[in-house]
Protein backbone atom coordinates (compact mmCIF):
# COMPACT_ATOMS: atom_id res chain seq x y z
CA UNK A 1 0.00 0.00 0.00
CA UNK A 2 1.29 3.76 -1.11
CA UNK A 3 2.09 5.79 2.04
CA UNK A 4 -0.72 8.78 0.98
CA UNK A 5 -3.32 5.85 0.67
CA UNK A 6 -2.08 4.29 3.91
CA UNK A 7 -2.27 8.37 5.47
CA UNK A 8 -5.85 8.87 4.25
CA UNK A 9 -6.72 5.63 6.29
CA UNK A 10 -4.67 6.33 9.41
CA UNK A 11 -6.37 10.04 8.81
CA UNK A 12 -9.69 8.49 9.73
CA UNK A 13 -8.75 6.99 12.57
CA UNK A 14 -6.03 6.14 15.36
CA UNK A 15 -6.68 2.36 14.48
CA UNK A 16 -6.56 1.93 10.58
CA UNK A 17 -2.92 0.71 10.26
CA UNK A 18 -0.49 -1.99 11.89
CA UNK A 19 1.57 0.52 13.29
CA UNK A 20 -1.25 2.94 15.20
CA UNK A 21 -3.10 0.09 16.87
CA UNK A 22 0.55 -1.11 18.29
CA UNK A 23 1.39 2.83 19.52
CA UNK A 24 -1.90 3.14 20.72
CA UNK A 25 -2.58 -0.14 22.29
CA UNK A 26 0.93 -0.13 23.74
CA UNK A 27 1.00 3.20 24.80
CA UNK A 28 -2.25 3.10 26.92
CA UNK A 29 -0.88 -0.31 28.64
CA UNK A 30 2.35 1.24 29.41
CA UNK A 31 0.29 3.96 30.75
CA UNK A 32 -1.70 1.51 32.70
CA UNK A 33 1.47 -0.46 33.82
CA UNK A 34 3.06 3.15 35.08
CA UNK A 35 0.04 3.97 37.23
CA UNK A 36 -0.04 0.69 38.73
CA UNK A 37 3.85 0.37 39.41
CA UNK A 38 3.30 3.94 40.89
CA UNK A 39 0.53 2.49 43.19
CA UNK A 40 2.47 -0.38 44.75
CA UNK A 41 5.94 2.05 45.19
CA UNK A 42 4.29 4.90 46.68
CA UNK A 43 2.67 1.95 49.17
CA UNK A 44 5.51 -0.31 49.95
CA UNK A 45 8.77 1.64 48.98
CA UNK A 46 8.21 5.13 49.47
CA UNK A 47 7.02 6.36 53.03
CA UNK A 48 9.20 3.12 54.44
CA UNK A 49 12.43 4.62 52.44
CA UNK A 50 11.40 8.17 54.13
CA UNK A 51 11.74 6.72 57.57
CA UNK A 52 14.43 4.97 56.87
CA UNK A 53 16.52 8.40 55.95
CA UNK A 54 15.62 10.03 58.58
CA UNK A 55 16.73 7.42 61.02
CA UNK A 56 19.81 7.56 59.40
CA UNK A 57 20.37 11.10 59.54
CA UNK A 58 19.41 10.85 63.32
CA UNK A 59 22.22 8.26 63.58
CA UNK A 60 24.39 10.63 62.31
CA UNK A 61 23.83 13.61 64.12
CA UNK A 62 24.05 11.50 67.72
CA UNK A 63 27.75 10.37 66.39
CA UNK A 64 28.62 14.12 66.23
CA UNK A 65 29.62 14.55 70.29
CA UNK A 66 31.91 11.71 70.09
CA UNK A 67 33.53 13.56 66.78
CA UNK A 68 33.14 9.75 64.93
CA UNK A 69 33.62 11.15 61.31
CA UNK A 70 33.91 7.78 60.12
CA UNK A 71 30.54 6.63 61.29
CA UNK A 72 29.17 10.04 60.09
CA UNK A 73 30.82 9.19 56.45
CA UNK A 74 28.87 5.73 56.75
CA UNK A 75 25.09 7.22 57.88
CA UNK A 76 25.73 9.34 54.54
CA UNK A 77 27.07 6.41 52.21
CA UNK A 78 23.43 4.20 53.89
CA UNK A 79 20.97 7.32 52.91
CA UNK A 80 22.74 7.33 49.19
CA UNK A 81 21.57 3.98 48.63
CA UNK A 82 18.50 4.74 50.13
CA UNK A 83 17.93 7.60 47.65
CA UNK A 84 19.42 5.74 44.74
CA UNK A 85 16.40 3.07 45.81
CA UNK A 86 13.61 5.49 45.80
CA UNK A 87 15.13 7.60 42.67
CA UNK A 88 15.57 4.59 40.53
CA UNK A 89 11.64 3.72 41.40
CA UNK A 90 10.30 7.41 40.80
CA UNK A 91 12.23 7.39 37.37
CA UNK A 92 10.52 3.88 36.14
CA UNK A 93 7.29 5.41 37.43
CA UNK A 94 7.49 8.68 35.40
CA UNK A 95 9.47 6.64 32.66
CA UNK A 96 7.04 4.21 32.06
CA UNK A 97 3.95 6.57 31.85
CA UNK A 98 5.60 9.40 29.60
CA UNK A 99 6.59 6.74 27.23
CA UNK A 100 2.84 6.15 26.93
CA UNK A 101 2.52 9.44 26.59
CA UNK A 102 4.82 9.85 23.63
CA UNK A 103 2.96 6.58 21.97
CA UNK A 104 -0.21 7.90 21.92
CA UNK A 105 1.19 10.93 20.51
CA UNK A 106 3.08 9.49 17.55
CA UNK A 107 0.00 7.45 16.82
CA UNK A 108 -2.19 10.45 16.04
CA UNK A 109 1.35 11.84 14.22
CA UNK A 110 1.01 8.78 11.83
CA UNK A 111 -0.61 10.09 9.16
CA UNK A 112 2.03 12.64 8.77
CA UNK A 113 4.88 9.90 9.13
CA UNK A 114 5.85 9.40 5.32
CA UNK A 115 7.40 6.02 5.34
CA UNK A 116 6.24 2.83 4.00
CA UNK A 117 4.11 0.80 6.37
CA UNK A 118 6.70 -2.14 7.18
CA UNK A 119 8.99 0.52 8.51
CA UNK A 120 6.06 2.17 9.95
CA UNK A 121 5.34 -0.73 11.99
CA UNK A 122 8.75 -2.07 12.66
CA UNK A 123 9.63 1.18 14.12
CA UNK A 124 6.50 0.91 16.32
CA UNK A 125 7.82 -2.05 17.63
CA UNK A 126 11.13 -0.55 18.33
CA UNK A 127 9.96 2.21 20.09
CA UNK A 128 7.73 -0.13 22.55
CA UNK A 129 9.81 -3.05 23.15
CA UNK A 130 12.19 -0.15 24.39
CA UNK A 131 10.18 1.87 26.13
CA UNK A 132 8.98 -1.06 28.06
CA UNK A 133 12.58 -2.52 28.88
CA UNK A 134 14.55 0.97 29.53
CA UNK A 135 12.13 1.28 32.69
CA UNK A 136 13.22 -2.56 33.58
CA UNK A 137 16.79 -1.37 33.12
CA UNK A 138 16.64 1.69 35.30
CA UNK A 139 14.52 -0.34 37.93
CA UNK A 140 17.13 -2.89 37.58
CA UNK A 141 19.93 -0.39 38.57
CA UNK A 142 19.63 0.03 42.48
CA UNK A 143 19.82 -3.81 42.44
CA UNK A 144 22.34 -4.95 39.73
CA UNK A 145 24.70 -2.31 41.54
CA UNK A 146 28.33 -2.91 39.83
CA UNK A 147 28.03 -6.85 39.43
CA UNK A 148 30.04 -7.91 36.75
CA UNK A 149 30.10 -4.36 35.31
CA UNK A 150 32.89 -3.96 32.54
CA UNK A 151 33.33 -0.18 33.81
CA UNK A 152 34.60 1.11 37.19
CA UNK A 153 31.50 2.93 38.06
CA UNK A 154 28.33 2.55 36.04
CA UNK A 155 26.49 -0.69 36.35
CA UNK A 156 24.56 -3.02 33.99
CA UNK A 157 21.31 -1.32 34.84
CA UNK A 158 22.95 2.00 33.80
CA UNK A 159 24.14 0.64 30.62
CA UNK A 160 21.39 -1.14 29.50
CA UNK A 161 18.92 1.91 30.16
CA UNK A 162 21.18 4.00 27.95
CA UNK A 163 21.28 1.11 25.35
CA UNK A 164 17.52 1.10 25.67
CA UNK A 165 17.25 5.28 25.32
CA UNK A 166 19.27 5.33 22.46
CA UNK A 167 17.19 2.50 20.43
CA UNK A 168 14.08 4.88 21.26
CA UNK A 169 16.01 7.99 19.96
CA UNK A 170 16.66 5.78 16.85
CA UNK A 171 13.14 5.22 16.62
CA UNK A 172 12.10 9.25 17.46
CA UNK A 173 14.20 9.98 14.57
CA UNK A 174 12.82 7.65 12.27
CA UNK A 175 9.68 9.41 12.96
CA UNK A 176 10.87 12.71 12.50
CA UNK A 177 12.55 11.55 9.52
CA UNK A 178 9.13 10.41 7.85
CA UNK A 179 7.53 13.92 9.20
CA UNK A 180 10.26 15.26 6.98
CA UNK A 181 9.41 13.41 4.14
CA UNK A 182 6.17 14.61 4.51
CA UNK A 183 7.34 17.98 4.23
CA UNK A 184 9.28 18.11 1.56
CA UNK A 185 7.40 15.19 -0.83
CA UNK A 186 4.83 18.92 -1.93
CA UNK A 187 3.56 17.21 -5.06
CA UNK A 188 2.66 14.07 -3.22
CA UNK A 189 0.78 15.40 -0.72
CA UNK A 190 -2.32 15.39 0.24
CA UNK A 191 -4.98 16.91 2.62
CA UNK A 192 -4.91 15.03 4.96
CA UNK A 193 -8.17 15.28 7.56
CA UNK A 194 -7.18 15.50 11.52
CA UNK A 195 -7.70 12.42 13.33
CA UNK A 196 -11.19 13.89 15.57
CA UNK A 197 -13.30 12.27 17.88
CA UNK A 198 -16.34 14.84 18.39
CA UNK A 199 -18.46 12.64 20.40
CA UNK A 200 -19.34 14.24 24.30
CA UNK A 201 -17.38 11.98 26.21
CA UNK A 202 -14.10 13.60 24.06
CA UNK A 203 -15.11 16.82 24.67
CA UNK A 204 -15.42 16.60 28.15
CA UNK A 205 -11.88 15.19 28.14
CA UNK A 206 -10.69 17.64 26.80
CA UNK A 207 -12.24 20.75 28.68
CA UNK A 208 -11.48 17.88 32.04
CA UNK A 209 -7.47 17.36 31.06
CA UNK A 210 -7.50 21.49 29.96
CA UNK A 211 -8.52 22.67 33.47
CA UNK A 212 -6.27 20.06 35.27
CA UNK A 213 -3.41 21.70 33.19
CA UNK A 214 -4.85 25.06 34.32
CA UNK A 215 -5.13 24.18 37.35
CA UNK A 216 -1.67 22.61 37.75
CA UNK A 217 -0.06 25.99 37.14
CA UNK A 218 -1.85 27.91 39.19
CA UNK A 219 -0.89 25.68 42.06
CA UNK A 220 2.98 25.12 40.89
CA UNK A 221 3.15 29.33 40.60
CA UNK A 222 1.62 29.67 44.19
CA UNK A 223 4.21 27.02 45.88
CA UNK A 224 6.65 29.03 43.66
CA UNK A 225 5.78 32.10 45.26
CA UNK A 226 4.92 30.71 48.85
CA UNK A 227 8.50 29.32 48.72
CA UNK A 228 10.14 32.44 47.16
CA UNK A 229 8.62 34.40 50.11
CA UNK A 230 9.83 32.34 52.76
CA UNK A 231 6.91 29.87 53.30
CA UNK A 232 8.21 26.50 54.70
CA UNK A 233 11.04 27.83 55.81
CA UNK A 234 14.89 27.16 55.21
CA UNK A 235 16.31 24.09 54.58
CA UNK A 236 19.75 24.70 55.03
CA UNK A 237 19.00 26.79 58.38
CA UNK A 238 17.27 23.63 60.11
CA UNK A 239 20.61 21.63 59.24
CA UNK A 240 22.52 23.96 60.59
CA UNK A 241 20.29 23.97 63.78
CA UNK A 242 20.58 20.00 63.43
CA UNK A 243 24.31 20.17 63.49
CA UNK A 244 24.37 23.04 66.24
CA UNK A 245 22.51 21.11 68.62
CA UNK A 246 23.41 18.02 68.24
CA UNK A 247 27.64 19.18 68.96
CA UNK A 248 26.03 20.43 71.94
CA UNK A 249 24.39 17.14 72.80
CA UNK A 250 20.59 19.40 73.21
CA UNK A 251 18.79 16.61 72.90
CA UNK A 252 15.65 17.62 73.02
CA UNK A 253 16.18 20.85 70.75
CA UNK A 254 17.49 18.29 68.60
CA UNK A 255 14.50 16.36 68.43
CA UNK A 256 12.81 19.69 67.02
CA UNK A 257 14.74 20.29 64.62
CA UNK A 258 14.51 16.36 63.36
CA UNK A 259 10.81 17.21 63.67
CA UNK A 260 11.18 20.36 61.61
CA UNK A 261 13.39 18.74 58.66
CA UNK A 262 10.79 15.81 58.56
CA UNK A 263 7.82 18.68 58.17
CA UNK A 264 9.98 20.39 55.21
CA UNK A 265 10.23 17.50 53.91
CA UNK A 266 6.95 16.44 53.73
CA UNK A 267 5.36 19.64 52.81
CA UNK A 268 8.23 19.96 49.71
CA UNK A 269 7.31 16.46 48.10
CA UNK A 270 3.60 16.39 48.59
CA UNK A 271 3.18 19.80 47.21
CA UNK A 272 5.55 18.65 43.79
CA UNK A 273 3.85 15.27 43.94
CA UNK A 274 0.31 17.64 43.91
CA UNK A 275 1.67 19.89 41.40
CA UNK A 276 3.26 17.04 39.02
CA UNK A 277 -0.08 14.84 39.34
CA UNK A 278 -2.58 17.55 38.60
CA UNK A 279 -0.55 18.15 35.07
CA UNK A 280 0.05 14.41 34.07
CA UNK A 281 -3.71 13.70 34.86
CA UNK A 282 -4.46 16.89 32.51
CA UNK A 283 -2.26 15.68 29.66
CA UNK A 284 -3.54 11.87 30.09
CA UNK A 285 -7.35 13.41 29.84
CA UNK A 286 -6.01 15.02 26.82
CA UNK A 287 -4.83 11.90 24.85
CA UNK A 288 -7.55 10.12 25.63
CA UNK A 289 -9.74 12.47 24.23
CA UNK A 290 -8.41 11.68 20.94
CA UNK A 291 -9.66 8.14 20.50
CA UNK A 292 -12.82 8.31 22.45
CA UNK A 293 -14.53 8.03 18.74
CA UNK A 294 -13.03 4.69 18.34
CA UNK A 295 -13.47 3.07 21.79
CA UNK A 296 -16.43 0.66 20.88
CA UNK A 297 -19.29 1.03 23.66
CA UNK A 298 -22.69 3.13 23.33
CA UNK A 299 -22.71 6.49 24.15
CA UNK A 300 -24.05 6.75 27.44
CA UNK A 301 -21.34 3.60 28.39
CA UNK A 302 -18.19 5.73 26.67
CA UNK A 303 -19.52 8.69 28.74
CA UNK A 304 -19.38 7.17 32.12
CA UNK A 305 -15.55 6.01 31.46
CA UNK A 306 -14.80 9.02 30.52
CA UNK A 307 -16.44 11.05 33.56
CA UNK A 308 -14.67 7.94 35.95
CA UNK A 309 -11.18 9.22 34.23
CA UNK A 310 -12.30 12.69 34.71
CA UNK A 311 -13.21 12.97 38.04
CA UNK A 312 -9.98 10.06 38.88
CA UNK A 313 -7.56 12.60 37.43
CA UNK A 314 -9.12 15.79 39.71
CA UNK A 315 -9.01 12.73 42.73
CA UNK A 316 -5.64 11.51 42.78
CA UNK A 317 -3.90 14.89 43.16
CA UNK A 318 -6.57 15.90 46.16
CA UNK A 319 -5.37 11.98 47.45
CA UNK A 320 -2.11 13.36 47.97
CA UNK A 321 -2.68 16.86 48.92
CA UNK A 322 -4.81 15.42 51.67
CA UNK A 323 -1.98 13.32 53.34
CA UNK A 324 -0.31 16.74 54.93
CA UNK A 325 -3.53 17.00 56.91
CA UNK A 326 -4.82 13.36 57.36
CA UNK A 327 -1.77 11.10 56.55
CA UNK A 328 -2.75 7.23 55.41
CA UNK A 329 -6.29 8.36 54.88
CA UNK A 330 -5.22 11.30 52.17
CA UNK A 331 -2.95 8.02 50.46
CA UNK A 332 -5.62 6.03 50.51
CA UNK A 333 -7.82 8.03 48.40
CA UNK A 334 -4.81 9.10 46.22
CA UNK A 335 -4.54 5.05 45.57
CA UNK A 336 -8.31 4.62 45.39
CA UNK A 337 -8.29 7.32 42.60
CA UNK A 338 -5.36 5.90 40.97
CA UNK A 339 -6.98 2.47 40.78
CA UNK A 340 -10.16 3.91 39.01
CA UNK A 341 -8.04 5.63 36.89
CA UNK A 342 -6.79 2.52 36.20
CA UNK A 343 -9.81 0.48 35.74
CA UNK A 344 -10.95 3.39 33.43
CA UNK A 345 -8.03 3.26 31.74
CA UNK A 346 -8.72 -0.41 30.70
CA UNK A 347 -12.18 -0.03 29.99
CA UNK A 348 -11.22 2.33 27.05
CA UNK A 349 -8.55 -0.15 26.13
CA UNK A 350 -11.05 -2.97 26.10
CA UNK A 351 -13.59 -0.46 23.73
CA UNK A 352 -10.81 0.23 21.33
CA UNK A 353 -10.03 -3.41 21.32
CA UNK A 354 -13.56 -4.17 20.11
CA UNK A 355 -13.42 -1.43 17.88
CA UNK A 356 -10.52 -3.32 16.00
CA UNK A 357 -12.38 -6.32 15.67
CA UNK A 358 -15.37 -5.19 14.10
CA UNK A 359 -13.78 -3.22 11.65
CA UNK A 360 -11.38 -6.34 10.80
CA UNK A 361 -14.74 -8.51 10.67
CA UNK A 362 -15.99 -5.84 8.33
CA UNK A 363 -13.11 -5.98 5.71
CA UNK A 364 -13.21 -9.77 6.20
CA UNK A 365 -17.10 -9.82 5.15
CA UNK A 366 -16.33 -7.20 2.38
CA UNK A 367 -13.79 -9.45 0.83
CA UNK B 1 -3.46 21.86 9.21
CA UNK B 2 -4.03 25.53 10.34
CA UNK B 3 -1.43 28.38 10.51
CA UNK B 4 -1.78 28.21 14.60
CA UNK B 5 -1.77 24.04 15.18
CA UNK B 6 1.34 24.49 12.55
CA UNK B 7 2.83 26.93 15.16
CA UNK B 8 2.19 24.67 18.24
CA UNK B 9 3.55 21.23 16.80
CA UNK B 10 6.55 22.83 15.60
CA UNK B 11 7.57 24.57 18.49
CA UNK B 12 7.10 21.89 20.70
CA UNK B 13 8.85 19.33 17.99
CA UNK B 14 11.51 21.87 18.25
CA UNK B 15 11.48 22.38 21.80
CA UNK B 16 11.42 18.91 22.50
CA UNK B 17 14.83 18.00 20.20
CA UNK B 18 16.13 21.14 22.35
CA UNK B 19 15.51 19.93 26.07
CA UNK B 20 16.20 15.93 25.19
CA UNK B 21 19.53 17.77 23.96
CA UNK B 22 19.92 19.79 27.08
CA UNK B 23 19.12 16.45 29.36
CA UNK B 24 21.43 14.27 27.80
CA UNK B 25 24.21 16.86 27.95
CA UNK B 26 23.30 17.73 31.72
CA UNK B 27 22.81 13.86 32.76
CA UNK B 28 26.65 13.10 31.01
CA UNK B 29 28.20 16.18 32.77
CA UNK B 30 26.55 17.35 35.29
CA UNK B 31 24.03 16.12 37.31
CA UNK B 32 26.38 13.23 38.30
CA UNK B 33 29.00 16.03 40.09
CA UNK B 34 26.43 18.06 40.71
CA UNK B 35 24.36 15.44 43.12
CA UNK B 36 28.00 13.89 44.36
CA UNK B 37 29.08 17.44 45.23
CA UNK B 38 25.53 17.52 47.63
CA UNK B 39 26.12 14.72 49.09
CA UNK B 40 29.37 15.42 50.13
CA UNK B 41 28.42 19.03 51.43
CA UNK B 42 26.34 17.64 53.69
CA UNK B 43 28.30 14.96 55.12
CA UNK B 44 30.71 17.89 55.04
CA UNK B 45 28.70 20.01 57.23
CA UNK B 46 28.49 17.10 59.97
CA UNK B 47 31.65 16.05 60.01
CA UNK B 48 33.19 19.53 60.69
CA UNK B 49 30.78 19.92 63.54
CA UNK B 50 31.77 16.41 65.00
CA UNK B 51 35.46 18.01 65.08
CA UNK B 52 34.01 21.66 66.60
CA UNK B 53 35.15 23.58 63.54
CA UNK B 54 31.28 25.59 63.19
CA UNK B 55 32.52 28.16 60.88
CA UNK B 56 33.34 24.93 58.09
CA UNK B 57 30.12 23.10 58.92
CA UNK B 58 28.04 26.38 58.41
CA UNK B 59 29.86 26.91 55.20
CA UNK B 60 29.72 23.19 54.03
CA UNK B 61 25.95 23.36 54.30
CA UNK B 62 25.82 27.08 52.75
CA UNK B 63 27.33 25.49 49.84
CA UNK B 64 24.72 22.27 50.11
CA UNK B 65 21.81 24.70 49.84
CA UNK B 66 23.31 26.70 46.59
CA UNK B 67 24.05 23.52 44.84
CA UNK B 68 20.60 22.23 45.88
CA UNK B 69 18.89 25.25 44.84
CA UNK B 70 21.18 24.59 41.64
CA UNK B 71 20.11 21.35 40.61
CA UNK B 72 16.31 21.86 41.19
CA UNK B 73 16.19 24.38 39.37
CA UNK B 74 17.71 22.77 36.10
CA UNK B 75 15.94 19.63 36.80
CA UNK B 76 12.84 21.50 36.79
CA UNK B 77 13.81 23.26 33.47
CA UNK B 78 14.24 20.41 31.91
CA UNK B 79 11.09 18.72 32.97
CA UNK B 80 9.21 22.08 32.27
CA UNK B 81 10.21 21.85 28.74
CA UNK B 82 9.38 18.40 27.88
CA UNK B 83 5.64 18.37 29.24
CA UNK B 84 5.00 21.89 27.85
CA UNK B 85 6.16 21.03 24.73
CA UNK B 86 4.27 17.58 24.85
CA UNK B 87 0.88 19.99 25.40
CA UNK B 88 1.79 22.47 22.76
CA UNK B 89 2.09 19.32 20.12
CA UNK B 90 -1.13 17.95 21.90
CA UNK B 91 -2.71 21.30 21.83
CA UNK B 92 -1.88 21.77 18.29
CA UNK B 93 -3.79 18.72 17.28
CA UNK B 94 -6.89 19.94 18.39
CA UNK B 95 -6.18 23.62 18.25
CA UNK B 96 -9.01 24.01 14.67
CA UNK B 97 -11.48 22.68 17.26
CA UNK B 98 -11.54 26.23 18.96
CA UNK B 99 -13.87 28.06 16.68
CA UNK B 100 -11.22 31.10 16.95
CA UNK B 101 -11.25 33.56 14.03
CA UNK B 102 -7.69 32.48 12.27
CA UNK B 103 -6.08 36.00 14.00
CA UNK B 104 -7.30 35.23 17.15
CA UNK B 105 -5.98 31.88 17.12
CA UNK B 106 -2.17 32.43 15.71
CA UNK B 107 -2.16 35.01 18.28
CA UNK B 108 -2.79 32.66 21.18
CA UNK B 109 -0.70 29.71 19.51
CA UNK B 110 2.00 32.26 19.64
CA UNK B 111 1.21 33.04 23.36
CA UNK B 112 1.40 29.70 24.43
CA UNK B 113 4.06 29.04 22.12
CA UNK B 114 6.43 31.50 23.25
CA UNK B 115 5.57 30.82 26.86
CA UNK B 116 6.97 27.44 26.81
CA UNK B 117 9.56 28.46 25.69
CA UNK B 118 10.05 31.21 28.00
CA UNK B 119 8.86 30.00 31.47
CA UNK B 120 11.53 27.06 31.75
CA UNK B 121 14.35 29.57 30.14
CA UNK B 122 13.80 32.23 33.12
CA UNK B 123 13.64 29.15 35.67
CA UNK B 124 17.10 27.96 34.33
CA UNK B 125 18.68 32.15 34.25
CA UNK B 126 17.83 32.10 37.81
CA UNK B 127 21.30 29.73 38.40
CA UNK B 128 23.59 32.26 36.84
CA UNK B 129 24.29 36.36 36.84
CA UNK B 130 20.86 37.03 35.02
CA UNK B 131 18.70 35.77 38.00
CA UNK B 132 16.63 38.99 38.04
CA UNK B 133 16.13 38.51 34.30
CA UNK B 134 15.80 34.96 35.01
CA UNK B 135 12.44 35.65 37.55
CA UNK B 136 11.07 38.12 35.28
CA UNK B 137 10.90 35.46 32.18
CA UNK B 138 9.94 32.71 34.53
CA UNK B 139 6.82 34.95 35.82
CA UNK B 140 5.89 36.16 32.08
CA UNK B 141 5.74 32.85 30.84
CA UNK B 142 3.86 31.27 33.99
CA UNK B 143 1.25 34.02 33.51
CA UNK B 144 1.28 33.77 29.78
CA UNK B 145 0.69 29.70 30.21
CA UNK B 146 -2.12 30.11 32.99
CA UNK B 147 -4.23 32.80 30.49
CA UNK B 148 -3.19 30.78 27.25
CA UNK B 149 -4.76 27.16 28.21
CA UNK B 150 -8.04 29.65 29.98
CA UNK B 151 -8.08 30.94 26.71
CA UNK B 152 -7.92 27.59 25.15
CA UNK B 153 -10.76 26.38 27.40
CA UNK B 154 -13.13 28.94 26.55
CA UNK B 155 -12.48 28.61 22.88
CA UNK B 156 -13.43 25.06 23.39
CA UNK B 157 -16.61 26.30 25.24
CA UNK B 158 -17.71 28.34 22.88
CA UNK B 159 -17.44 26.12 19.74
CA UNK B 160 -19.45 23.32 22.00
CA UNK B 161 -22.29 26.21 22.41
CA UNK B 162 -21.80 27.02 18.30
Amino acid sequence: MAHIELSSLEAQGPLASDSQRLLTIGGILLIVIGMLFGDIFAMFVLHPNNARIGEAMYTASQLIPAGDADGILAQFMAIGGFLENRGTKVDTHSHIIHMGYIALLLAMLQPWVALSPTVKQRTAWLFIVSALLLPMSIFSIYYLGLAYSPLGHIGWGSILADFFGALLALAMFIQFWGLWRYRQSQSERVQLAHPRSTNGASRALLVGGLLLLVSGFLYGAGYAAWTQTGGGGSEVEILKNIVTHAAASEQELLGADFGAFGNYQMYRAINIAVHTHINEMGILLLLMSFVQGFIHYRDSTRQRWAQLAIVSGFGLPIGILMEIKFGIFGSIVADFFGFTMIVSLTAMLFGLLRYTGARDSEKGDAA
Amino acid sequence: MNTAGRILILTGVILIACTMAFGVGYALFDEHQTLVGMGMHMATGFMEASNGNMEAAYSALDSYGALTQEYRNEVHSHGHWGMLSLILIVLGLVFDRLGLEQRKGVLLASLLAASTALFPLGVLLQIGPAASLGKILSMAGSIGMILGLLATVYGLFRSNDT
